[in-house]
């Protein structure tokens, strides 16, 4: 490079174009150093005033929260309600829905112009149906209290189902109910979603919506009860108990290994030839859409995660969850994209978008018990991952339009186990009026000193729920394909689910760009 | 009267458009197209493996003119949407038996 460089300068018109460019840099540069000045100095002048004015009443503050307790405030007796908490759930469910839109373009802008319409509706249909199943029955199932597999109402046995006999809040939280259905809906939503990921371009529509039955109303409350239900066997296991804070397991493991029961039963798309035989991916059709998509979901993951502590009180653990949250996409898109670099030479988009989603998938669980050192390493280690189980489907001959189990699936055990590794053991539990960092509820890893406890724990409920999902979600698939509904016939398929099951293009006006 | 039926690659419009303005021609069609020759397609990137696209887009221009403009033109148009680079495209003339305006009805050479 430098030889190139100096060869080039020997040139006198490229000289002078380079001192040119040089030039305006420096004063672009000079330029923002005098706006920075500017800006600080006035800002400085008027800070330094009010700083001057109310220099009592600063310093008087200061030792209230440095003798700040280690156990929080007790919870007041019930009913307790917490405004604050409510609309803090509330908001953040309003955000993790959100990640709808980023899953619709994301997912729409990986398949081809003849499915965008199929991956669309399937996005809105399958969270129309997941409210109901949810309200139905899904919510008590994951959320009643019941045995340790399953759930059906509160302590004294009323049922919950169709909502019927909720208390005001929901167990201690001081939050609402129904504000805490509505996230909790929201979550299930993320996790039916995730399937269609791997099944585009070839499901049928009745294929779609006895699958989206079968995630929504049955796979993600009972499994989900095991590790979030308030008497879920998983709360309770030994050598330590299993923690999964915002769902690497509970709704991306799950939802990943569902989608890649279906993209094995369903088979590839029909023209898809694989790495091994000459092949390779099927192009997308829109690369825009899929990469705001993906931004909308990191956004999206705003909620997700530091909702999670249902405790607007918890400060610090709220805040540390978006940080870490943040830093795990960041070295999430990183570690993909300067993986995949030295394969082609090219920066590959596609790729980095799964990174980043990986990263964010993945720090998911520990998110709560880790240092933002730590979620960078989990996001940075998630980027690799991400990048070999696309590998790894290609080498087996599986199509995953999205990456639907290499981003959920595989980094969501990833994450899973990395609170095992990364936990810090600085930080305990988030209850409704702040922070538990008591002795009993510090959560430590193996890299700083907790031992391999929690790593097993983690292990072990992973697996667990992991495992018997992929069993199920295997027989579920087989049971959609055994009614004939799986797959769409051989021609619907190559004209197009958009003609064959929703009677339009998605682009009517552009025919010179259909494909 | 000729047609001049030029695949050119589509970055290469707006040059090929203002060197035929130059030489005085007045009109023309483009469309969008994709095609292949002996460039076979080329091989991109996503999520880590790459394929290969048979067919890649180009552009294709119509005009039509009087017999006098065809060499003009077709020198014209190969030397500007020319690249040296394999998938620069190709050039095609073809008579044309009748044209007519269709605003004022007038035919032959006076239409084109």
């Amino acid at each position: 490079m430098i030889k190139k460089f100096t060869t080039k300068m020997r040139d006198p018109k490229e000289r002078r174009l380079f001192y040119a460019i040089f030039g305006g840099k420096m004063l672009g540069l000079g330029l923002c150093f005098l706006v920075m000045l500017g800006v600080s100095a006035y800002f400085g002048s008027t800070a330094l005033k009010a700083h001057a004015d109310t220099g009592t009443a600063t310093t008087a503050t200061a030792p209230a929260t440095a003798a700040a307790p280690a156990a929080p405030a007790p919870v007041p007796d019930p009913p307790y309600c917490s405004p604050i908490n409510t609309m803090w759930v509330l908001v953040t469910a309003f955000l993790v829905f959100f990640m709808q839109a980023g899953f619709m373009f994301l997912e729409a802008g990986f398949a081809r112009t003849r499915e965008t319409i199929n991956v669309l509706l399937e996005g809105i249909v399958d969270t129309c149906l997941c409210g109901i199943l949810f309200y139905l029955w899904g919510f008590a199932w994951m959320f009643g209290h019941g045995n340790g597999f399953i759930g059906w109402g509160d302590s004294s046995g009323h049922t919950w189902y169709c909502l019927q006999n909720l208390g005001d809040t929901y167990e201690s939280t001081g939050v609402a109910t129904l504000a805490f259905f509505l996230f909790q809906f929201a979550f299930a939503d993320t996790c039916s979603t995730i399937t269609s990921g791997a099944m585009l371009g070839r499901t049928g529509f009745w294929g779609d919506l006895w699958y989206s039955i079968g995630v929504s109303g049955f796979i993600y409350p009972i499994f989900g009860h095991w590790a979030w239900g308030p008497d879920g066997w998983l709360n309770t296991i030994h050598p330590a108990a299993f923690h999964d804070f915002a769902g690497s397991t509970v709704v991306h493991t799950i939802g990943g290994f569902i989608a890649l029961a279906g993209a094995i039963v369903l088979g590839p798309r029909i023209g898809r030839k694989f790495k091994r035989d000459g092949g390779g991916p099927m192009p997308y059709h829109d690369m825009t859409i899929a990469a705001v998509g993906g931004v909308i979901l990191w956004f999206g993951w705003y909620g997700f995660n530091p909702g999670s502590t249902l405790s607007a009180m918890d400060i610090q653990g709220v805040a540390r969850v978006a940080a870490n949250t943040t830093l795990a996409a960041c070295g999430g898109g990183l570690g993909a994209l300067l993986f995949v670099y030295p394969r082609f030479k090219k920066w590959d988009c596609g790729a980095t978008i799964n990174g980043f989603l990986a990263g964010l998938v993945a720090i998911t669980c520990p998110c709560y018990w880790v240092s933002p050192f730590g979620a960078i390493m989990i996001g940075l280690i998630a980027g690799v991952v991400v990048i070999l189980g696309v590998d790894l489907l290609e080498y087996l001959r599986i199509d995953d339009p999205c990456g639907a189990w290499p981003v959920h699936g595989l980094c969501g055990i990833w994450g899973t186990w990395s609170l095992g590794l990364f936990a810090t053991g600085q930080f305990g539990a988030p209850t409704p009026t702040g922070a538990d960092n008591s002795a009993g509820a510090i959560v430590s890893g193996l890299f700083y000193g907790g031992g391999w406890n929690q790593f097993i724990a983690q292990v072990i409920g992973n697996a667990a729920i992991g495992g018997s999902v992929f069993i199920v979600s295997l027989v579920l698939m087989y049971a959609v394909k055994a009614t004939g509904t799986l797959r769409v016939s051989k021609d619907g398929e190559i004209e197009g689910l958009d003609l064959h099951e929703h009677g339009g293009h998605a682009y009517p006006e552009h025919t010179a760009h259909q494909s | 009267m000729n047609k001049i039926e030029a695949i050119i690659k589509p970055f290469k419009l707006d040059e090929v458009k203002e060197a035929l303005a130059e030489i005085g021609i007045q009109g023309m069609t483009v469309s969008e197209v994709k095609g292949f020759g002996r460039q076979k397609g080329q091989t991109e990137v996503f999520r880590g493996s790459e394929y290969t696209v048979d067919f890649v887009p180009k552009i294709k221009l119509e005009i039509v003119v009087a017999d006098e403009a065809v060499d003009r033109v077709v020198k014209a148009i190969q030397e500007t949407a020319k690249t040296g680079k394999i998938g620069d495209g190709k050039i095609f003339v073809i008579p044309i038996s009748r044209a007519m305006r269709i605003r004022t009805a007038e035919t032959g050479e006076a239409a084109v």
